[in-house]
């Protein structure tokens, strides 16, 4: 459905995000994009939806295809009418708009009528206490709550392919386990979805595939499951499993001193 | 699922309950405005038609400042635009043949002016398109500049800066917008050339407020107001950000040149300002379009109303109080304490109810339907 090949993405002249990425996501399969502060996730996302240019960055090499057909050249409105929408990091609600007007917001990008009234259908399934709050101000939700309109608005466009950025950021435990069961009842609705998330545990539940980036370059791929097996996913983004104090600093120090050897791994 | 159905219909009780005090109040308005010149004399009549004129510029601001987010202060240009685009399609070429006029039919140059300035405030747009906030608001002002040259040095657009030239009559189907004799009746009052014009410029408000409205509850409002909370998550919504500001800036201009077109009615002449400070589309327009739209609270269209009727309205009843029943505070000209007194509203709706006018009638009216 998506598929990324030989992508580089560059800020400005000097700085390059991402570098060589390959990837490819199924007609209904949900791949984590995992990876460290500053690895080039958020940027993959931002080439997918076509809003670099917001942020000042450009795609210098490689394509994206959405069903086959390029999306890279294309404008962010186009990009969402074919069926690939972006729930920026940090929500991003329109905050002085009632969560209503959200949804309807959300909805200005849905190709035909049809499609808003069933993803409309959809929404209120998915998040009942989004109906609750109908007309309160976005800006007045919980953490939470803002996420999950967020989400809801982002569905209201009836995607395809649903672009999930760091949706557990800044949410208490108990959130990240809703949001993350959500993300699956979409998925089980027939919705592909890219999650970018630090959260491995959560992120790697979810998926089914997976990729590891490194500084702008994937490190790892494969199988979530066998990713969530792996030893040095678990040293590195689960936090291991450490039988006494000792070996856990020992395994981080281990774990710091091969960062650098992961991106070998690749493939 | 059931729970929704329930909340919806108690909520369109509640909108039936409320509706009728507010069905009732918009019906004793229209009448009080419809038969407004019956007891109102020739120099009520122009302040009210000034506060028409008003409302329409101020209606098509609040869409663009307060729906869009676009800070303008060209609003003056696009009077001037309208106001000399309507001179030159339906005028002709003057006593001594050198004025450019096209003498179409007045009807078709208040559309053609209208439109004219759509099509020039599209040609600003890869500029409101790319600036925001303040930048805009500055950037926007250079128009003011340009008008006020463009005005000046085009002698046989604008009649010149020394005599001007004078705005065809408005007529519609025959029916001439001037004195005549016999002249219609209504109550035993004759409906001359200023009572039509009243009824002429209240129909323009009206539509105008309504076609804003309609802006507003439709998917372009929905698409301004996203654009204006924040434009990463509108464009990732699939909003075309470039292209609403563009409209935005756009429908404002119309309206404008609207309100321009009913200036030259009401002034009865077409003449560009002489300096940039003071005159019908200067500076001092652009500032006293934005008061309204700030005091009637952004973005808000019955607001807008209430900021042109107080912002237009206060210096014609200083006036005329001033010169019917001898008011005077001092050596103040009433332009100048009305200037104080929306200065102040100004800063009092900023600091105590940034929601102005609009959000305190919100505020008594949802109280009363509490009750």
């Amino acid at each position: 459905m998506l598929s990324v090949r030989g992508l580089e993405v560059r800020y400005g002249r000097s700085v390059t995000a991402l570098e060589e990425i390959d990837l490819d996501v199924g007609p209904d399969g949900v791949l984590a994009v995992l990876g460290g502060n500053g690895a080039g996730k958020s940027t993959l996302l931002r080439a997918v939806s076509g809003t670099l240019r917001l942020h000042g960055g450009a795609v210098a090499a490689g394509e994206i295809r959405f069903r086959d057909e390029r999306i890279d050249r294309l404008d962010p409105a186009e990009i969402v009418r074919r069926g690939v929408v972006a729930v920026p990091e940090g929500r991003q609600v329109f905050a002085r708009m009632t969560v209503e007007e959200n949804l309807r917001a959300g909805g200005l990008g849905a190709r035909s009528a049809a499609v808003r009234t069933a993803a409309r259908a959809r929404v209120a399934e998915l998040f009942p206490v989004l109906a609750e709050r109908a007309t309160q101000r976005a800006g007045l939700l919980s953490g939470g709550e803002q996420q999950m309109l967020a989400i809801g608005r982002a569905l209201m466009s009836g995607p395809d392919l649903l672009l999930l950025d760091e949706p557990s950021l800044g949410l208490a435990p108990q959130m990240v386990g809703r949001i993350a069961r959500i993300v699956g009842e979409i998925h089980a609705q027939g919705t592909a979805v890219v999650l970018v998330e630090q959260n491995a545990t959560m992120a790697l539940e979810v998926a089914d595939t997976a990729v590891v980036l490194e500084v702008g370059r994937v490190a790892l791929a494969g199988p979530a499951a066998e990713l969530a097996a792996s030893d040095d996913v678990q040293r590195l983004y689960l936090g291991g499993h450490a039988e006494s104090e000792e070996q856990a600093e020992a395994e981080a120090a281990f774990a710091r001193q091969h960062r650098r050897t992961l991106s070998r791994w690749a493939g | 699922m059931s729970e929704r159905v329930v909340t919806e219909r108690s909520s369109v009780l509640v909108r039936l309950r409320t509706s009728w005090p507010s069905v009732a109040g918009v019906a004793v308005l229209l009448l009080v405005l419809l038969v407004f010149p019956v007891f109102a004399g020739v120099a009520y009549l122009k302040a009210g038609q000034y506060v028409l004129i008003g409302v329409v510029g101020a209606v098509g601001l609040t869409l663009l400042v307060g729906q869009a987010g676009q800070l303008s202060l060209a609003h003056p240009f696009f009077l001037l635009v309208g106001a000399v685009s309507y001179a030159v399609l339906a005028g002709d070429s003057g006593d001594s043949g050198d004025l450019v006029g096209l003498g179409l039919p007045p009807l078709l140059a208040v559309i053609g002016a209208v439109a004219i300035c759509a099509l020039v405030g599209l040609a600003f747009s890869p500029v409101s398109g790319r600036l925001r906030g303040i930048y805009l608001g500055v950037a926007s002002l250079s128009l003011v500049f340009l008008g006020l040259y463009l005005g000046q040095s085009l002698d046989m657009l604008s009649g010149g800066t020394s005599t001007g030239r004078p705005p065809p009559t408005f007529d519609l189907f025959g029916f001439r917008f001037a004195n005549s004799d016999p002249a219609p009746t209504i109550l035993g009052v004759a409906i001359q050339k200023q009572q039509r014009l009243w009824y002429l410029f209240l129909v323009l408000a009206i539509v105008a407020y309504l076609l804003a409205r309609g802006a507003v509850r439709s998917r372009v409002g929905r698409a301004w107001r996203a654009v204006r909370d924040n434009e990463a998550a509108a464009t990732a919504m699939g909003v075309n950000v470039a292209r609403a500001k563009a409209q935005a800036f756009t429908v404002s201009s119309a309206f404008a040149g609207l309100a321009g077109v009913m200036t030259a009615l009401w002034l009865d002449l077409v003449k560009p300002d002489e300096n940039e400070f003071i005159g019908t589309y200067s500076i001092t327009v652009a500032i006293s379009y934005l008061a309204m739209v700030l005091i009637g609270g952004l973005g808000s269209i019955p607001g807008a109303v209430a900021g042109a009727v107080l912002v237009n309205g206060l210096p014609q009843v200083l006036t005329l109080g001033a010169t019917e029943f001898g008011w005077s505070i001092g050596t103040l000209s009433p332009v100048l304490i009305s200037a104080f007194v929306y200065g102040a509203a100004i800063v009092l709706v900023v600091l105590f109810e940034p929601g102005g006018l609009a959000a305190i009638g919100r505020r008594l009216t949802t109280r009363q339907g509490d009750r």
